[in-house]
């Protein structure tokens, strides 16, 4: 368990907030739940005070099918047990995440009509809401030029001021959160699972980052286990967040795909880098550029659909390569290729390529990864 | 009347030394066998018995003890039948008294009286020589492979009669062909026995993955080929059966023994070439690394002891097969406990081990696995293991004006300067090989040339190597300098080495 990240002298919750974040995280909560109990139960406050008082099991058992319905009896009665609200509320205390509510001010999400009712968040950064933001998502079989892509942009965004919205998965959405980061930008990551709990385990040390310097956000109360069709669902949060979404990298089925149908929907930008045809971890953007989407060629195109403007463009500092360098640079045609490839094509010496290959890699020019030899 | 016989069995790839005795006293008409025989020992008296009656002698019809000695140690096969017919006859005295003394005895009878060939004759002989027998009667069949162990006179035995005749002198002792052939039915076909007709010629382009042969070949490294389905990683390191440098008399009586105590044809010559094995990726467990039920077998890495082990589709192996590999990869022997005994095979193997990238196998290229599958699919092959590889190539088709580089001669030749210059190096040290070199004794055997020292500090914070990959890559330059007859370790060197460990698959 990671600790709470509650900022000395902020104020407690109000009793709306303690309201809305204790319904949040009843046991079995869904959207859809959720709705419904704060428009029955007339707000927050009202809902959990009316829990016990039938609420629980009329909601419950309003949609519920034959077969549901002795589950669903067991559940509302949790529900409507007070000690449930008092281990949640024990947790809320010593958590002490921010609370948002739908139509309250400070809801970043203006009015769409699948918005979560209540977003619970932690972090040190509460002002990443209050700046334009913009979410990078893509896929997790990212290349690495994708990744690259994505970090680069994570900084330029960081740099202009503009919180970076992403999903905190593997691949694409890591690389933009380390490179918002990285450039000392405001982050928001919003997570499918509670926000106790770190999937994929191994972004442990990037969660605890973004938990300092940004935002990690949730509509799931605390304890929820990461879940298949959950992620689809937040990635309607991420969509709903952002002004511009940015797909780096994608495949043609993959939960980037979606983040841009949603924000399509919500009546968002979307942009998408270009990619190989070859490259099946771009078939997704490439797809996205064929609809419609707008072209990132550069950074900056996205800082231009904000109206604003790269107020430190990083100039590409890399010495040009020079004569054997350059030759296997170009031997690679702009694709991943293995030495014997690249000795190949150059038609250089083995170990003429391999001074060269050093010499790429320590100017940054190449990158090796999976045993193949990656241009940037 | 008692007669003792010297005979031995084997012990997993060792001789023991077995003292066979014979008493035979009057009462009941009965044959027992004592002292730890296995199913195939014990049922070998029905043999030894129409052996005896067929030769023409007589079967005392009296109570027959065969004893086997020592006690405490499990004997196995049929090779100590002709010991125990001798025995009967010398207790049945028909045989002169003192013709035995000093020579042992090896063989299988068939019902007609004649001597047939037992695995594992060399081992054997040689445990006998070593435990002082200056005479050793073996089948014909084996005569040729018992000489080679050289300090011991060998006589060769065709029937259990005309044997007899020769130990009383009657009769002259039978030559032997010292280049018997091997039957036919003995011939399996092994992966090697085309290495006349492959060549490295065939192999068009690649030159990084030649080099990583090469290398592999010169200073003992394991070296994992990954790339995607008919790029010619598997042609590549098959061919490494042909660039392997000679071995060393004493390596060739070693090996020759452990095929031979394996029941492996040996056909009385030593073996000239390092083995070269390659199992198929269901082998199992026991298979790979020796054991099994009943007598424990030595595995596929104890064959190729001194030699190769090629393991295609590593990824198709089963996991718990490739991490029995680890420990005797690092101890280059194989322990196999037991009750009561525990063996320990020698396995000094190296390991080429081809792999595809990913499930699909086509790598980043137009691949349509997923990150899941890819995860899963490189989870199987543990990181422990990806780390014993001191050589990791990515393997892709040629291109297509690629033309065919050296042959394996070319190769060979080069390889084996690059072993004898390692030999000298390392005359005083318990190895012979770059890729054998201890840890500790890395940065005073393995110094860097004058113009390194940078070219491997930079390495080493570039790549962020931990200790035990900076030490891979620094004895993978040696070779890379012993191949170019280099004293020293240049920056050069450094680099080749570097890049021929990707981090793959």
């Amino acid at each position: 368990m990671s600790g709470p990240a509650s900022a000395p002298g902020r104020l407690p919750l109000d009793p709306v907030e303690l309201a809305a974040a204790t319904l949040a995280c009843l046991p079995d909560m869904s959207p859809k739940r959720l709705h419904a109990l704060l428009v029955r139960g007339g707000g927050p406050v009202g809902a959990l005070q009316a829990l016990g008082r039938g609420l629980a099991s009329a909601v419950l058992c309003d949609d519920a099918t034959e077969r549901d319905q002795l589950a669903n009896v067991t559940l509302a009665r949790t529900w409507q047990d007070p000690s449930t609200a008092e281990r949640i509320q024990q947790m809320l205390a010593r958590r002490h995440p921010h609370v948002y509510i739908a139509g309250r001010a400070g809801y970043p999400i203006d009015d769409l009509p699948d918005r979560p009712a209540v977003l619970l968040a932690e972090g040190g950064r509460a002002d990443a809401l209050h700046q334009r933001r913009v979410a990078v998502v893509g896929t997790r079989a990212a290349t690495p030029q994708g990744l690259d892509d994505a970090r680069e942009l994570g900084a330029v965004l960081a740099r202009a001021g503009v919180t970076v919205v992403s999903g905190l998965a593997i691949g694409i959405d890591a690389a933009a959160h380390e490179g918002a980061l990285d450039a000392g930008g405001a982050v928001v990551g919003v997570v499918a699972t509670g926000l106790d709990v770190v999937y994929p385990r191994r972004h442990r040390p990037l969660f605890e980052r973004v938990r300092h310097a940004g935002m990690l956000m949730s509509e799931v109360g605390y304890g929820v286990q990461p879940r298949r069709y959950a992620f689809p669902v937040r990635n309607r949060i991420i969509a709903g967040l952002a002004e511009v979404v940015v797909v780096v990298e994608a495949t043609l089925k993959g939960g980037a795909r979606i983040t841009a149908e949603r924000a399509l929907e919500y009546g968002r930008t979307v942009m998408a880098y270009p990619g190989s045809r070859r490259n099946p971890s771009a078939a997704g953007t490439n797809a996205l550029l064929y609809d419609g989407a707008g072209v990132v060629l550069e950074p900056a195109d996205v800082l231009l659909q904000l109206g604003l403007e790269d107020p430190a463009p990083r100039l590409d500092l890399r010495t040009p390569p020079a004569g054997d360098a350059r030759a296997v640079l170009q031997a690679c045609h702009g694709e991943p290729a293995t030495l014997d490839q690249l000795a190949s094509r150059s038609r250089l010496s083995p170990s003429a390529v391999v001074a060269a290959v050093r010499a790429l890699e320590r100017d940054r020019w190449l990158e090796r990864s999976r045993g193949l030899c990656w241009p940037k | 009347m008692l007669a003792a016989v010297r005979s031995a069995t084997l012990i997993g790839v060792d001789g023991q030394p077995v003292t066979v005795e014979v008493h035979v006293s009057s009462g009941l008409p009965m044959y027992q066998v004592v002292g730890l025989p296995d199913a195939a020992v014990r049922e070998s008296r029905e043999r030894v018995r129409a052996a005896v009656l067929s030769s023409g002698f007589e079967w005392p019809q009296r109570r027959i003890t065969v004893n086997l000695a020592p006690g405490g140690v499990r004997k196995s096969g049929s090779g100590l039948e002709l010991a125990v017919a001798l025995g009967v006859l010398g207790a049945n005295d028909a045989l002169p008294a003192g013709v035995l003394d000093g020579v042992a005895v090896l063989g299988e009878l068939g019902l007609d009286g004649s001597v047939r060939p037992v695995p594992g004759t060399l081992a054997l002989v040689d445990a006998l020589a070593r435990a002082g027998v200056g005479c050793v009667v073996v089948p014909i069949a084996n005569a040729a492979e018992a000489d080679l162990v050289g300090d011991v006179r060998v006589r060769a035995a065709r029937t259990l009669g005309e044997l007899q005749a020769c130990l009383k002198g009657e009769d002259p002792w039978p030559d032997w062909d010292p280049n018997p052939p091997v039957a036919r039915c003995d011939r399996v076909p092994a992966v090697g026995d085309d290495d006349d007709i492959v060549d490295l010629a065939d192999v068009r382009g690649l030159p990084f993955a030649r080099d990583a042969l090469e290398v592999a070949a010169a200073g003992g490294h394991h070296v994992l080929f990954c790339g995607p389905p008919g790029t010619g990683k598997t042609m590549l390191a098959r061919r490494l059966a042909t660039i392997l440098p000679p071995m060393a008399h004493a390596e060739a009586l070693e090996v020759t023994r452990i095929h031979s105590a394996a029941g492996e044809p040996v056909a009385g010559r030593l073996l000239d070439r390092r083995p070269f094995r390659a199992p198929h990726h269901t082998a199992s467990t026991a298979a790979l690394v020796g054991g099994g039920s009943g007598r424990a077998r030595p595995g596929e890495i104890t064959l190729a002891h001194r030699g190769a082990l090629f393991l295609d589709e590593l990824g198709e192996f089963a996991p718990t097969a490739l991490d029995a590999l680890r420990q005797p990869l690092e101890e280059r022997a194989v322990r196999i406990s037991r009750q009561p005994v525990s063996l320990t095979f020698p396995a000094a193997f190296q390991l080429v081990a081809c792999s595809n990238p990913c499930p699909c196998g086509s790598g980043a290229d137009g691949c349509r696995c997923t990150e899941a599958q890819r995860e899963r699919y490189r989870r199987r092959l543990s990181a422990p293991l990806l780390d014993r590889f001191d050589l990791r190539v990515r393997v892709d088709a040629p291109e297509p004006d690629d033309v065919a580089g050296e042959s394996s001669a070319v190769v060979a030749a080069r390889v084996a300067a690059a072993h004898a210059r390692q030999g000298a190096r390392y005359a005083d040290w318990p190895w012979s090989q770059n890729a054998h070199v201890a840890a500790g004794a890395v940065a005073r055997l393995l110094p860097l040339g004058h113009d390194a020292d940078d070219a491997w500090r930079a390495l080493i914070t570039e790549r962020n190597l931990t200790g035990r990959g900076a030490t891979r890559i620094r004895r993978v330059a040696r070779t890379l300098a012993d191949l170019d007859d280099s004293a020293g370790i240049t920056a050069d060197h450094l680099d080749r080495a570097s890049l021929l460990r990707s981090d793959i698959p």
